[in-house]
């Protein structure tokens, strides 16, 4: 594992060694698989469960996903127990895909097209302010737990 | 006939795959998403969307610096236009069939597209006391984002329009 700790300070090194050339796009590719298809059915789910015309499953998951990326990247950073290969499933591979930051904007286009112009600026806000907001508070939880243990 | 020692591993997979796309067709028209033609479609929009992030990423950061996220920026603007054009074409109903929708849509594009890493970079340029980039890149990104999308409407439409 030596070589691991050495050479994950250049993201260089590490792509062109043997190891690294299949190692990051399994880790990568198996958390975006997680990642999407807890997005789709989660969607699926909850837009048939409320059928209401605001796009609250994107909304959920976009701020529950900032939310852990806080949560996690502050352990992670803090201390080091996580392991890089960890890292790259966890916060590349499954958070950067469940979150989405295309059908965020296409939620809010589709908004403005019916005309609901309130709906359209309080989702815009909310996911830009709350987005922010809800890693913040993963940050400070994982300092909360940090200092416990 | 086509039989399997004149096909490679690699055309065989292919093959199979679009085998299981096909069939999920009949299904998603009876509303029975948990066959197995929607996740596969989304796994595999997914890995390559994700992969193209992770490399992407990389890329930008070795030209660019890490003083600015230039890679998330470009990606989620470049994101938002594709996700413009596509949608439009699957409304306009051109060619896109719901399996291809959800392998571009749900599973390339919201995994290409990250929010996460956007709120991320956001809180580290603001500790980073980069409160003019962090303002920057906060609303830029929502913003520009709108405008991408905007523009690969357009581009969808004219094409729509010369095609007829």
């Amino acid at each position: 594992m030596g070589w691991l700790r050495r050479r994950e300070q250049t993201g260089r090194s590490i792509l062109r060694s043997p190891e690294g050339r299949l190692r990051i796009p399994i880790a990568v590719g198996l958390g975006a698989i997680v990642g999407a298809l807890s997005r789709y059915y989660l969607s699926l789910g909850i837009n048939q469960g409320l059928g209401i015309n605001f796009p609250i499953a994107t909304l959920f998951i976009n701020l529950s996903g900032a939310f852990v990326m806080g949560f996690f990247t502050s352990i992670a950073v803090a201390r080091n127990i996580i392991s890089p290969d960890v890292r790259l499933i966890v916060a590349v591979g499954f958070l950067g895909s469940y979150t989405t930051f295309s059908t965020y904007i296409l939620d809010i286009e589709k908004l403005v097209v019916v005309g609901n112009w309130q709906f359209a600026f309080l989702y815009w806000v909310s996911s830009t302010l709350l987005g922010l907001l809800s890693l913040e508070l993963g940050c400070f939880l994982a300092r909360r737990v940090l200092s416990v243990f | 006939m086509i039989t399997g020692s004149m096909l490679s591993s690699g055309e065989l997979s292919v093959a199979l795959l679009f085998n299981l796309l096909s069939s999920a067709n009949f299904s998603l028209a009876n509303q029975n998403y948990f066959n197995l033609g929607a996740p596969v479609a989304v796994s595999l929009g997914a890995v390559l969307g994700a992969l193209s992030r992770y490399y992407l990423t990389i890329l930008f950061s070795q030209r660019l610096g890490t003083h600015f996220p230039f890679g998330t920026f470009f990606i989620n603007l470049s994101g938002s236009l594709l996700v413009g054009f596509l949608a439009t074409l699957a409304i306009d109903q051109v060619t896109l069939s719901p399996e291809l929708q959800l392998l571009m849509i749900t599973g390339f594009l919201g995994s290409y597209t990250t929010f996460s890493t956007y709120a991320l970079d956001t809180s580290v340029l603001l500790q980073n006391k980069e409160r003019k980039k962090a303002l920057f890149y906060w609303l830029g990104s929502s913003i520009v984002g709108g405008v991408c999308l905007e523009i690969g409407m357009m581009i969808a439409h004219s094409l729509h329009r010369g095609g007829h």
